[in-house]
């Protein structure tokens, strides 16, 4: 196991920010921490990271108690922060140096990683640039340099991509896909439920301080009601059709418009083909035919509700 | 790893633009200004002008053999005090009028200085005219008593005018209050040092920035990480205040007295206090870097204002009146170390000085571990 939490209790005054919260990683995983905003997944990362106190818990990483002077566990792991963490006075080739020397005391090898790092993000055209240079997704790129040049067996990306463009974005997602067939496990947040889908094998959803569901992709689906979405093309429907699909088992909500009969669904076997028949005994012809199984965020949402937060 | 986290840290403190130009551009600056508005009283020579007087020539003067050999007494000689003129009354007070005399000595029954305005000549006039009835009153008193007096030797006595205190300075030196600005001036970039002090802590602490985040995450001690930002701070700006003093001294003049190994001590001290204090309000608060910058620059400025850097008795007048405040503020000590160096042979008072300058910066140096020794942080 890479990481293990385990009842993690962390206060801020009256407020609970981590409520008896559990985890467990393992070598070579891309593990997705989801939550909605104050669900306590920085201050997980930070108590991981042993910059936070907490009031109740153990923390083990590489399979030893994380401290402030665990060095040597600390040696192999990288941090990806929130917010950008580099000197303006610097290039990017010093910040990223400087970085990679307080993990690498070895000069050659840490010239060797730095050139590489460079590459990695895909910057070797701005080496000599200080970040007051570079645009908001060059900025990023570098802050994701500076936190993996030394090839750390574990890295935690805390919502890396923030306002960086699709392009960037995509370069970053998949460089973190590279890092992780090179070897590292990966502890990845973010708001964008595509991003984790795309790249995570596990996947945790904390709120409250609390993880309410753990699994794959796959299971985290399977957990909850929302079925697949089945979107039909058709000409013409009447009022009286509609309801008879409505009354179909499995079948949650149906609409029409646009030439459109959508149909929702709970989870359940044959849905499909019990819409189609209904429409088959009824003489309707249709079009195409589409269906699509829950996302992410319908499992996102379902688990920690439609209200909306700070 | 310390060379290296030493030497990483002096090049980026030392690309701050901003710091560079507030620790040692700004000083310099201002000590040109300096320069340039004192000039005038610095280079001005010491000679006294006679002060232009008219006397009316009436009777009573005439007659009055004592008091118009008095005028010509002060009118003559290698060190005359007045230029005096004797014209008759009309042609007195239209020179007077024309501003071509500062004053007009009418002698009637008594003696009567007519003057257009009040200032320093006027002043040394009135004086003069005082001096005189006060000793015409005491001869005519001693002759009253003792008629033998004169041929006593009454009248040398009384012409005789001794000075019976004498200015004397310890090293040589000659005291000059416009060397307390420069040497405020001094304690003020010294003071600035605190600049470097906070951006340093800002960049440590976890709980203040995401930099110091990234690096507490680091393999890296905390206090090794610390020491080597401090110490690169202090290189740098005391590399400042040694840049400011070579110019005040050498290419502006001022004069800092002979004993340069303490006048370098002193910038030592100095630079220490000034990165302590810094690093201690960095440490202290999590407030904005913003709110923290202006507490060191309102601080600096007022212990600068306290210790004479815009009103140069201002050390005097809270030595009178609040004595222990010039010995808790580092710019007032700082000031004082310079001054008493330049001006007294014995160094006892600046030592106090320089051990009063060690045990604020010990005191802030303690107080900024306390914060900064924190791994751990309750919030970030």
């Amino acid at each position: 196991m890479v990481i293990k939490v385990q009842n993690l209790v962390k206060r801020y005054g009256d407020l609970l920010a981590l409520d008896h919260f559990g985890l467990e990683i393992k070598e070579g995983e891309v593990f997705g921490l989801l939550g909605p905003n104050g669900s306590g997944k920085t201050t997980a990362i930070n108590c991981m990271l042993s910059l936070l106190k907490y009031d109740k818990g153990t923390i083990e990483i590489f399979g030893k108690p994380m401290t402030p002077d665990a060095y040597d566990t600390k040696r192999n792991i990288g941090v990806v922060m929130q917010n950008v963490a580099v000197f303006n006075e610097l290039t990017v080739f010093e910040n990223i140096h400087y970085f990679c020397s307080l993990y690498i005391s070895d000069k050659e090898k840490c010239n060797k990683y730095v050139d590489e790092a460079i590459e990695f993000v895909g910057l070797q055209d701005y080496r000599k640039f200080k970040p007051k240079k570079l645009s908001g997704g060059l900025l990023r790129r570098l802050n994701i340099a500076c936190g993996i040049a030394h090839k750390p067996k574990l890295i935690f990306l805390d919502e890396p991509t923030v306002a960086v463009d699709p392009q960037s974005r995509n370069n970053i997602l998949e460089g973190i896909l590279r890092l992780n067939r090179e070897g590292a496990t990966i502890v990845y947040t973010s708001h964008y439920m595509e991003e984790v889908e795309r790249i995570c094998s596990r996947i945790a959803i904390i709120d409250k301080g609390r993880t309410l569901a753990i699994g794959t992709k796959e299971e985290l689906k399977k957990m909850i009601k929302t079925g697949e979405t089945l979107t039909i093309e058709m000409y013409k429907l009447s009022d009286d059709d509609l309801e008879s699909i409505k009354s179909l088992p499995h079948i949650t909500d149906a609409a029409y418009s646009d030439n459109r009969l959508i149909v929702h669904c709970s989870g359940g076997k044959h849905n499909l083909i019990r819409v189609l028949d209904t429409l088959k005994v009824r003489d309707l012809s249709f079009g195409r035919v589409y269906s699509e199984l829950p996302t992410l965020n319908d499992v996102f949402l379902e688990i920690t509700g439609k209200e909306l937060r700070d | 790893m310390f060379f290296f986290l030493f030497s990483s840290r002096v090049k980026t403190l030392l690309r701050d633009k901003d710091s560079v130009f507030w620790t040692l551009l700004f000083p310099i600056l201002l000590a040109t200004f300096f320069y340039i508005a004192f000039s005038s009283v610095m280079n001005k020579s010491e000679e006294f002008s006679p002060i232009p007087t008219a006397v009316v020539n009436n009777d009573s003067y005439k007659s009055n053999t004592y008091f118009s050999e008095f005028l010509k007494s002060v009118s003559s000689g290698d060190n005359p005090r007045l230029k005096l003129s004797v014209l008759d009354e009309k042609e007195a007070d239209e020179k007077l009028e024309n501003g071509q005399v500062s004053g007009v000595i009418i002698v009637s029954d008594t003696i009567s200085l007519k003057v257009k305005k009040s200032g320093l000549n006027q002043s040394i006039l009135k004086t003069l005219l005082d001096q005189y009835l006060q000793t015409e009153k005491t001869v005519q008193a001693v002759i009253e008593s003792n008629p033998n007096a004169i041929g006593e030797g009454l009248l040398d006595a009384l012409s005789d005018q001794n000075i019976y205190t004498k200015e004397i300075t310890f090293s040589g030196a000659k005291p000059d209050t416009m060397l307390n600005y420069f040497y405020a001036l001094i304690a003020m970039s010294c003071l600035y040092g605190s600049f470097w002090g906070m951006r340093n802590t800002t960049e440590i602490q976890a709980d203040l920035s995401a930099l110091g985040a990234r690096r507490s995450i680091a393999p890296t001690h905390k206090l090794k990480a610390v020491s080597s930002d401090i110490l690169a701070a202090l290189v740098i700006h005391f590399s400042e205040i040694l840049i400011t003093v070579g110019y005040i001294a050498f290419v502006l003049g001022v004069d800092f007295g002979e004993r340069w190994g303490y006048v370098v001590l002193t910038c030592l001290v100095g630079c220490f206090t000034g990165v302590s204090f810094g690093t201690f309000i960095g440490s202290a608060f999590r407030k904005s870097e913003n709110f923290k910058t202006s507490i060191l620059l309102g601080f600096s400025m007022t212990m600068s204002f306290l210790s004479g850097l815009m009103f140069g008795n201002m050390k005097i007048i809270i030595d009178q009146n609040v004595p222990i405040l010039n010995m808790v503020n580092p710019a007032a000590l700082i000031t004082d170390a310079f001054y008493s160096l330049y001006i007294y042979e014995p160094l006892t008072r600046y030592f106090i000085n320089i051990g009063l300058l060690c045990v604020i910066s010990i005191l802030f140096t303690i107080g900024s571990y306390l914060f900064l020794r924190r791994e751990r942080y309750a919030s970030i």
